[in-house]
């Protein structure tokens, strides 16, 4: 099967166990985002499927072979961690040198055209480098890497405005020219929603859902109106939060759409990607 | 395979500059000394021996370093921990091998000019032969850096208390072992073990020396540290 496979793993630490019988597939040719709110659980599963941590329980597979302590899979994924990891002395070509020594498809060239394009000094150490400059670095290599698997893991943090937009288009450019799974972890889910196909929304060290961008906006939207009306209309539907300014209520529902009642004032409107995002997290969180 | 030599060139070639400001360092603050001690002197006295003391130091950071940064480096390119400790251990072999060249090159040119220097190998077995001195000096340098990647990993796995609370069991063992030694194990068997340590020195009962004993006896407490770190790094997550 071409897809990152994860099979029931459990990771604890101490007494919080923050991944709990996960098991959901990221398939081959597919744009994720992975979703969840800080302590969720995500960058702990990217490190067990990166090989940089274990798991306690369960295995991560890539394309059908096991991903943990086996080389048979580095031609196969990259992460670009939120953490620095590279040495912080080296310059950013030598960088990009080494980089093209330890994989067989990097394209250094293209490395260096990338650097061009963000403005990106290559003769600098990396630790001459700004936090913005550090990301694009890292998204520089993730970029230029030809292999069927790439997570990234909060890919834009600290860039600029116009250096989001570059990298979203060179993404999304990269995903036409070359088909392969990529995986965005991120709180920056507007920006993002975009570009996903396919959403991983994980909470409290469990998989919340894992659905279609498209079915999620089809099947979510809020309802609007007075609270006692809202609350007659939600009655027996999924409603995943709510929303109550003064005798007004929003109510946030996940399923079919409904025709309102005759002479209701109640108001449905699509809900984007974010608003579904914190009212199924504030749902797990209370 | 290839996947290796990367990881090895990687490792060393990164190192190889700070090789090379550490001797420049190094020799730059010799020759001052040497040039003061030889007017002071007139030329009768050198002023320092066996600089491969600093080397020691140096690679003892390097074992350290080797943990450190190269097992980061390596883990985020998509390396194995069993490639990573090969690659290591390779390093740790190329650099201690270049290092002892270097340093015996330049123990034996010293005293060529100035036979008041000695180095650290000929303080213990004399001059004369060049290929075991490298050896040795290799060997030792190899034990510096396993033993310090050993530690380091050490205290990475069990965290900073449990560390401190292992070097004083440590030091305790060691007081033990020096008190029974001293007022408690018999005569005969101390006297054996004495001559046991002698012999893996190189120092033979019959008053000559084995150059080669000493070498292995290092190889020895070398491949000791280095299969305790390949089980701790084995285990090894990041941080």
């Amino acid at each position: 099967m071409n897809a990152i496979q994860i099979k029931n793993i459990t990771k604890r630490y101490k007494n919080v166990t923050a991944l709990d019988d996960v098991s959901f597939s990221f398939e081959f040719g597919k744009i994720y985002g992975f979703l969840g709110r800080n302590g969720a659980g995500k960058s702990t599963l990217i490190n067990i499927i990166a090989n940089r941590i274990f798991a306690d329980q369960g295995e991560v597979l890539i394309d059908g072979i096991p991903a943990k302590e086996n080389m048979g899979v580095h031609e196969k994924i990259f992460c670009m961690s939120e953490a620095d990891l590279y040495d912080r002395d080296l310059k950013v070509k030598d960088h990009f040198k080494w980089t093209n020594r330890f994989y067989s498809d990097f394209d250094l060239n293209k490395a260096f055209e990338l650097s061009k394009k963000f403005n990106l000094d290559t003769n600098k150490r990396f630790r001459a480098l700004s936090k913005g400059y550090q990301s694009i670095f890292k998204l520089i290599i993730a970029l230029s890497l030809n292999v069927p698997y790439v997570i990234f893991d909060e890919p834009v943090l600290g860039l600029d405005a116009n250096h989001r937009e570059l990298f979203y288009s060179l993404l999304l450019k990269e995903f036409e020219n070359n088909e392969r799974t990529l995986i965005i972890a991120t709180h920056l889910i507007e920006e993002v929603s975009a570009i996903i196909e396919e959403v991983v929304l994980i909470d409290k060290g469990k998989v919340l859902l894992q659905k279609s961008v498209e079915t999620l906006l089809e099947t979510g939207y809020s309802v609007s109106g007075l609270a006692q009306e809202v609350d007659r209309y939600c009655d027996g539907r999924n409603v995943i939060g709510y929303d109550e300014l003064g005798g007004l209520k929003i109510a946030y529902v996940l399923g079919e759409k409904t025709a309102l009642p005759q002479g209701s004032n109640l108001q449905i409107t699509a809900m984007n990607l974010q608003k579904l995002f914190v009212k199924m997290t504030e749902k797990g969180g209370e | 395979m290839n996947k290796l030599k990367s990881a090895v060139l990687y490792e060393y070639l990164t190192k190889v500059r700070a090789i090379g400001i550490f001797y420049l360092i190094q020799y730059l603050i010799v020759a001052l000394i040497f040039a003061i001690v030889a007017i002071c002197t007139e030329g009768k006295e050198t002023g320092s021996n066996t600089l491969e003391f600093s080397s020691v130091v140096f690679v003892s950071v390097i074992g350290v370093l080797g943990y450190k940064e190269d097992f980061k480096a390596l883990l985020q390119n998509g390396y194995t921990r069993k490639y990573i400790f090969g690659a290591t251990i390779c390093m740790f072999t190329l650099l201690a091998g270049t290092m002892a060249l270097i340093d015996t090159i330049i123990g034996n040119a010293i005293n060529f000019f100035n036979s008041n220097y000695f180095t650290l190998y000929s303080s213990l077995y004399g001059f004369g032969n060049v290929f075991a001195n490298w050896l040795w000096l290799t060997a030792l340098y190899l034990v510096f850096c396993s033993l310090f990647y050993f530690a380091v990993l050490v205290i990475n796995r069990v965290g900073k208390t449990v560390s401190l609370l292992i070097g004083v069991g440590v030091c305790s063992i060691i007081l033990l072992v020096i008190a029974l030694f001293q007022f408690v194990f018999p005569d005969e068997l101390v006297s054996n073990i004495g001559e046991f340590m002698m012999k893996a020195m190189g120092f033979m009962s019959d008053g000559t020396i084995n150059f080669f004993f000493p070498i292995i006896s290092l190889l020895v407490i070398g491949v000791v540290f280095g299969i305790g770190s390949y089980l701790i790094i084995r285990r090894t997550e990041l941080r």
